[in-house]
């Protein structure tokens, strides 16, 4: 049995590469037909619309150049409720008074290609721009990556009419801490950066400060920070699943926390040159 | 990573022992009997057919399935009707968009409950069960949530991914004569299967489709 089984292997051996080689590259050219193939969960092999960030902006500055009044429905959390997810786009959709759209994070609950497609498939049913703020969930495994490719920068900023919205990653723990999130020398530069076009700023996030993965070591030095920026409305962020506002430093400055898919609630913001008005919609 | 290494090479380390100290009382057996010399050669015999037993008696490639792009290893086929199977297999998934290439390793668990003939040559095995457990390399993935999150954060792993599959065989039975080929025979099959996050997102998620959540595997099985 043993001198049979060596005496077949090494017979084997060329036979076998021949053999091997060509079952390697025609299951590899198999495996480029991705839509019945599965790869791995973690793979970043991403094919459709990419840097939708940078695309949607573009429209979003386009169609609210010349508006004073800028109406934002802004929307978070959607991971693991893709019917809810549906509905509330369909809600968005209803609406012709929107300006665009925001996702404050959290598309996916463990950063999975899939779940990445999932999420964009029914984002870009939106009829209005939408852009897309990282949050923690979407950086696990290769999340992070996927988001670099699908939507674009973790940090970045637009101007809509006079308005300068900034997105922040604030997600410090998912780089134990030893990142620059969030990111302070961002924050300033975006203070002045085309000064000109802008009078008021609005802030977006996912974590907010003194959560449980904000880094917390910075969060009073995060408040001053904002101080920098030109005429602040007010700051939204997800992460907490519930609809809900709070004055965290307790002067003045309002953080409203935007509800996940599953609680069906989102906000829509209204921001004229001289205030703003925040309702929550029920779907 | 390096206490499994460590355990691997001490295995290794034992069974070379153990080998040789078989071949040393082999050379240095008593008194010459017959009967002495037989026992130890069946001795021999004994422990060559346990190895044997545990040499691997296929070889096997794969696409997909939640392995890579494309994976291979070996397998032991076994049971009265060679109705089990166990693998191991490696597999690669390319850079693409990311910062790297990935590596990952199987091992997959198949019941074929029926074999069917199809005259001489061929074989069918209409349902094809499997069970497998994925992990892929690389420090972005872990088995638990690092101490950096809140206790019980994130209830589930990024590295080990349980999978499961269900498929069909079909086995052609390689002619034996003068010009056969190493093997016994070929085995091609297809597999569709799915993993337990992505089932997850299927109950909780709610509007996902089966076509969402399942995909398609093709493979080849050597059997030595």
């Amino acid at each position: 049995m043993t001198s049979r089984s060596f005496e077949y292997l090494s017979a084997a051996v060329p036979h076998f590469c021949r053999l091997f080689s060509r079952a390697v590259i025609a299951l590899t050219l198999f495996s480029s037909c991705e839509d019945a193939f599965d790869i791995h969960p973690y793979d970043v092999d991403y094919s459709g619309p990419l840097h939708l960030n940078a695309a949607q902006i573009t429209r979003i500055e386009q169609s609210c150049a010349d508006k004073d009044t800028i109406r934002v429905a802004v929307i978070s959390d959607t991971h693991d409720w893709y019917t809810e997810m549906e509905r509330e786009i369909d809600d968005i959709n209803r609406r012709d008074d929107i300006d665009f759209v925001m996702h404050l994070g959290d598309l996916t609950n463990t950063g999975m290609i899939k779940e990445y497609e999932w999420a964009r498939k029914r984002l870009l049913r939106l009829q209005k721009p939408f852009v897309t703020i990282i949050g923690n969930h979407d950086h696990l495994g290769t999340g992070d990556e996927a988001y670099d490719a699908i939507f674009g920068e973790r940090d970045f900023s637009f101007i809509a009419g006079r308005i300068k919205f900034l997105c922040l990653n604030t997600n410090a723990g998912e780089y134990d801490y030893m990142a620059d999130v969030p990111d302070f020398s961002f924050i300033q530069r975006e203070a002045v950066r085309d000064s000109s076009r802008f009078d008021r700023t609005f802030v977006a996030m996912h974590i907010p400060p003194f959560c449980d993965q904000f880094n917390n070591n910075v969060s009073l030095a995060f408040r001053v920070w904002l101080d920098l920026l030109p005429g602040l409305y007010c700051c939204a962020f997800g992460h907490n699943h519930r609809t809900y506002a709070d004055t965290l430093y307790h002067d003045g400055l309002v953080f409203y926390g935007v509800g996940s898919a599953e609680k069906r609630q989102y906000r829509i913001f209204t921001f004229t040159p001289d205030k703003y008005a925040v309702e929550v919609v029920d779907f | 990573m390096q206490w499994k290494l460590s355990i691997f090479s001490l295995l290794l380390f034992l069974s070379g022992i153990k080998a040789c100290a078989q071949q040393g009382s082999d050379a240095v057996a008593g008194p010459d009997t017959l009967w002495q010399r037989k026992s130890s050669l069946e001795r021999v015999e004994r422990m060559r057919s346990r190895w044997n037993r545990i040499f691997p008696s296929q070889l096997v490639v794969q696409n997909a399935g939640n392995m890579g792009v494309v994976s291979a290893g070996v397998g032991w086929s076994y049971g009265c009707r060679r109705q089990w199977e166990t693998a191991l297999l490696a597999g690669f998934i390319p850079r693409h968009q990311s910062d790297c290439a990935k590596m990952t390793m199987t091992l997959k668990q198949n019941y074929m409950p029926w074999r069917i003939a199809l005259g001489d040559r061929w074989h069918f095995e209409p349902l094809r069960f499997g069970l497998y457990v994925n992990t892929v390399f690389g420090e972005q993935f872990w088995g638990e949530q690092p101490h950096r999150y809140p206790a019980n954060y994130y209830g589930f792993s990024t590295r080990y991914r349980l999978n499961v599959c269900l498929g069909s065989q079909l086995h052609f039975l390689i002619p034996s004569g003068r010009n056969r080929s190493a093997f016994e025979r070929v085995g091609l099959f297809y597999e569709v299967s799915t993993c337990d996050l992505y089932f997850r997102s299927k109950v909780l998620g709610g509007n996902l489709s089966w076509s969402d959540i399942l995909g398609l595997s093709l493979g080849i099985a050597l059997q030595l």
